[in-house]
């Protein structure tokens, strides 16, 4: 009744345009007013406060300013280089380059619409002057944006596993496996359009061009397997490796490419710490949420009667799949975990749902949710650098997106993909 | 004037912001090279956790100002101009509203916390740091209704207002947490 009551009260807010985290801050003082009385709203700002001092999400900041600094140094133009290199000779050569160097560029970015900014402003025009239709090459980038989320390091995850209590790192690592089928499973999809429109191949496989373009980008893979290294084998904390991402990635663009473009960076800078309250908001105020409804034990009177529907995980899973596909259509990712994954948690553990398994199918849903619109953020990203009809892209980027519903479902009902490195390393 | 006065704000709160994403990577490093050569800094972890809070409010005060916030701008676009003014009035005092009612208790809070410090800085007190919950949504209420003018033209004009169909370069575009 209480999740019920606070979940109309704060659509009726949001709908007339309050943005969500202040509605759920009103929505707890009005909580607080009428069950606990006046002298208790104190506790609203200690909880406002308190909700924003949470340690492991310093990672997010730092991941943001990481991917900036490293944008600002030059390292699309090299990634793209060294992926024509690679990929140019397949039929389809750019779209090919286009997911080969996302999925090079999510092991620095942990955000997805980084990577299409990023990936984009190259990739689009050189595919419109290679004659691939704007609405393919707009899909093309968006979809493959997306391996950027559930591929190491991930924003998205971040913020998961401090609101389920579970291990960053463990998620980080369950990320590699599908991230990597992803990306082969878009490739495929990108060959079959490639054949339909007789798109050209790039340039002939050239191993010692390959070489030279590997050596100039080099240090863009280095890097993230030096930070992921680290945190992987557990010498530093994800946070703390994303300020070693900064310190490195400012190294690399001052002192090796030294071509740091600082008027991008202080706007990337000052765009990001933005992001990071946007989001950090959400936390503080959810938390006020949180701990009533947690009170009120709402959560777990949720989870019971879900339990006397039904007790088994894989139909519970199904059923959560909905609600995070369907969530992921109108919320922000950062919106829809901070609100649904405190909330779901005690089923997911009652029905014996790992909650490292159930963090990537998370992800996924709501990398998924980043493609579709009406709210789609990454898709609205690359429509407005291709300057094309979101409504027009979106009818053949259905197919791309039908990939990636396909990696969820696998990574849903066969476990044994995400999970086997984990289990293998930390388990 | 007005825009002179916005244009200023905007600058003061972006400087803030700058100083404390570059000021997280510092003190985050400097717990690292601490650690590593075997002398722990016993305030890193509570002064990380403090600047991350400072970030929050100070940079949800900026968001306020661009109107960044995380909304659903859809359906006051898709109803008639008159619903559009109630709707629009309505949401701008209830967010007025919410950080006036912080602000004090964020205050009152304050007053209560008079003599304690820091658990690993016992100098510093805990005001200071807590200080960012009135001041943060001081400078909120500021933002917003210095932005209100845009927004307001923005929401008869039937423009979404999101973030992401408003974005001019691509450097912001950048940074993002999605």
């Amino acid at each position: 009744m209480a999740i019920l009551l606070i979940f109309l009260a704060l659509l009726a807010i949001t709908l007339i345009n309050v943005p969500i985290a202040v509605g759920l801050g009103i929505v707890a003082v009005g909580a607080i007013l009428l069950t606990q009385g006046v002298e208790m709203l104190p506790n609203v700002a200690v909880g406002m406060y308190n909700g924003a001092t949470n340690f492991p999400l310093i990672a997010i900041p730092l991941f943001i300013l990481a991917g900036a600094v490293m944008n600002a140094s030059g390292i699309s133009r090299r990634l793209v280089a060294f992926a024509t290199a690679l990929l140019g000779f397949i039929r389809g050569g750019l779209a090919m380059v286009s997911i080969g160097a996302s999925l090079f560029f999510a092991e620095i970015s942990g955000s997805a619409v980084a990577d299409v900014a990023a990936l984009g402003s190259i990739l689009i025009p050189a595919m419109k002057r290679r004659g691939y239709p704007t609405p393919l090459a707009t899909s093309v980038i968006s979809s493959s944006a997306t391996l950027a989320v559930i591929i190491p390091p991930s924003i998205p995850m971040i913020l998961y596993a401090v609101m389920a209590d579970t291990s960053v790192v463990q998620l980080f690592v369950a990320g590699i496996i599908p991230g990597i089928i992803g990306g082969l499973g878009l490739m495929l999809m990108a060959y079959r359009f490639a054949r339909i429109y007789n798109l050209p191949v790039e340039r002939a496989f050239d191993l010692p061009h390959i070489w030279k373009t590997f050596k100039e980008a080099a240090w863009a893979f280095i890097l993230p397997v030096v930070i992921l290294g680290t945190i992987f084998g557990g010498i530093v904390t994800a946070t703390e490796g994303a300020a070693m991402a900064v310190l490195a990635a400012l190294v690399v663009g001052l002192f090796i490419y030294r071509e740091l473009d600082l008027r991008q960076l202080k706007e990337a800078i000052i765009e990001g710490g933005v992001q990071t309250a946007v989001v950090m908001l959400l936390v503080g105020t959810s938390t006020l949420v949180g701990t009533y409804l947690t009170e009120a034990q709402a959560p777990q009177q949720l989870a019971a009667a879900i339990a006397e529907i039904t007790t088994n995980k894989w139909v519970v899973l199904a059923l959560l799949n909905v609600l995070f596909l369907i969530l992921g259509l109108f919320l922000h990712s950062a919106a829809a975990i901070i609100l649904t994954v405190p909330v779901v948690m005690p089923l997911v553990n009652s029905v014996g749902i790992d909650p490292v398994h159930f963090g990537l199918i998370v992800t996924i849903n709501l990398g998924i949710g980043q493609q579709t619109p009406p709210v789609a953020s990454v898709l609205m990203t690359a429509c407005a650098i291709a300057k094309a009809d979101i409504w027009q892209v979106t009818r053949v980027n259905v197919w791309f997106v039908g990939v990636l519903l396909a990696v969820l479902l696998l990574c849903t009902y066969v476990p044994a993909i995400p999970l086997l490195p984990v289990e293998y390393f930390y388990r | 004037m007005f825009e002179q006065v916005k244009s200023a704000y905007e600058r003061l709160l972006e400087a803030i912001v700058i100083i404390l994403m570059v000021g997280l990577s510092i003190v985050v490093l400097l717990g690292i090279a601490y650690r590593s050569a075997g002398a722990a800094l016993v305030w890193y972890d509570e002064v990380a956790a403090i600047t991350l809070a400072w970030l929050t409010y100070y940079g949800a005060a900026l968001a306020a100002l661009k109107r960044s916030h995380i909304g659903v701008p859809e359906i006051i676009r898709m109803v008639p101009p008159a619903w559009r003014v109630v709707m629009f009035a309505a949401a701008e005092i209830l967010v007025i509203g919410f950080f006036a009612l912080t602000a004090w208790i964020g205050y009152e809070v304050l007053v209560i916390l008079e003599g304690s410090t820091l658990v690993s800085l016992p100098e510093v007190p805990e005001q200071l740091a807590q200080s960012v919950i009135p001041i943060g949504a001081v400078l909120f209420i500021i933002a917003q209704v210095l932005s209100m003018p845009d927004a307001w033209r923005k929401t008869m004009a039937g423009d979404t207002g999101h973030p992401d169909a408003d974005r001019k370069g691509l450097g912001s575009e950048m940074a993002s947490t999605e």
